[in-house]
């Protein structure tokens, strides 16, 4: 082996540990963030009814809660159902009607085999559709409770965020995406007929 | 030197030209989006699957429906458009779903679900190659999105290249807004029958 090839095999090796040792550095330093910030979550703020809160795709405001028999569209249920009732107001921040109000909000601590809410439009008192951009309407969740659990004094609720991407990470198509909760809100749990 | 200089100058151009092309590649949004079909208000505008002819746009401030058992009034914080037309399929039967207002400001305002059982609404119609068929179509919207408003209406909302009438709404003027607008059911070809107040 020349002397030439030698110092060609030395840069080689020294570019190698190089490369190698930069790679490791970023991978322990991405890996040591990350469970930084797992340990060390940044605190939820805490909302209080009637603040409006913005979660990204929507702003909304929480105005009350209440349990009752009786579901926004003023017909009784053939079968008597505790209902828990919120009432918020919500406005459409992004470019398109939208009616994914699923994901805006759960009570937290979470309650076994609670349904999911329906949403009633109090406009119109009847169950909602789209709610279309920059329009705010009053809304109303309803859970039907179930019967073996008894109401809550206070209802805590977890208001959820998300965020526009123009390009996700798996098609590259534009779309919400879920993050970090926006806020939590205590509501004290008024009653109605 | 010169050598380290034009290597240099060599990634430099390559980063210049990668970032160009990351920024300017159309996301799979802009590729799958629809394929637009543009005509007028009062003009018949034939597509390839479908052909839609809107013949006239009213504004109201509320719209009131008069049902078999009981009149509903329908009230909005900005102004109702009720939109009628004729629809017709072209080769095979089908139903247009999606009717979306585009505003001027680039907001999309879909077809109001709250008056879509109404008698005739356009994602309830059916339409057969060579029946030309009356489609009645509400939308919800903020009174400083009538002037400059674009109809657009397609199979599906979702449907990726799918056709897409964009009708320009030409002369829609927030001058012309009814205090209220009366829709009832009417026998004939027309079902529906719609009358200001």
């Amino acid at each position: 082996m020349s002397a030439e090839q030698r110092l060609t095999w030395r840069r080689r090796l020294f570019a190698f540990v190089v490369a190698s040792v930069g790679a490791a550095a970023a991978t322990a330093i991405s890996f040591a963030m990350t469970v930084y910030e797992a340990a060390h979550p940044k605190p939820v703020p805490i909302a209080a009814p009637g603040q409006p809160i913005d979660t990204g795709r929507w702003t909304i405001t929480f105005r009350d809660a209440r349990t009752g028999s009786l579901p926004p569209t003023g017909i009784k249920p053939s079968t008597p159902k505790k209902l828990v009732m919120v009432e918020f107001d919500l406005d459409n921040r992004s470019a398109t009607t939208s009616n994914v109000f699923s994901r805006l909000f759960a009570i937290e601590p979470p309650i076994a085999n609670l349904p999911p809410p329906a949403f009633y439009l109090a406009r119109d008192k009847s169950v909602a559709g789209g709610l279309q951009p920059d329009m705010p309407e009053r809304m109303i969740a309803v859970w039907e409770w179930p019967a073996a659990v008894p109401v809550p004094e206070q209802l805590r609720l977890k208001v959820a965020t998300q965020i526009h991407k123009q390009r996700d990470n798996l098609y590259g198509a534009p779309g919400w995406f879920d993050r970090d909760p926006a806020a939590f809100v205590t509501l004290a749990v008024g009653t109605s007929p | 030197m010169s050598a380290f200089l034009k290597g240099l100058g060599g990634v430099v151009l390559a980063a210049a030209v990668l970032y160009g092309m990351q920024r300017t590649t159309p996301g799979y949004g802009d590729i799958t989006s629809p394929r637009p079909v543009a005509g007028k208000l009062g003009h018949r505008l034939e597509g390839r699957a479908f052909a839609i002819d809107i013949a006239k746009v009213q504004l109201a401030r509320t719209v009131i429906t008069k049902g078999a058992s009981r009149d509903s009034t329908f009230t909005t914080s900005g102004v109702w458009v009720v939109v009628e037309g004729t629809a017709e399929a072209l080769n095979e039967s089908l139903t247009l779903l999606s009717a979306e207002w585009l505003g001027p400001n680039g907001v999309r305002y879909a077809m109001s679900q709250r008056l879509s059982s109404l008698p005739g609404m356009l994602s309830g119609q059916r339409l057969e190659p060579g029946l030309p068929t009356p489609v009645l179509m509400a939308f919800e919207i903020p009174e400083s999105q009538v002037v400059g408003g674009t109809l657009l209406i397609a199979r599906s909302a979702w449907a990726p290249l799918a056709e897409q009438a964009r009708i320009e709404m030409v002369g829609v003027k927030p001058v012309d807004i009814h205090s209220s607008l009366v829709v009832a059911r009417a026998q004939g070809r027309v079902p529906w029958a719609l009358s200001a107040q």
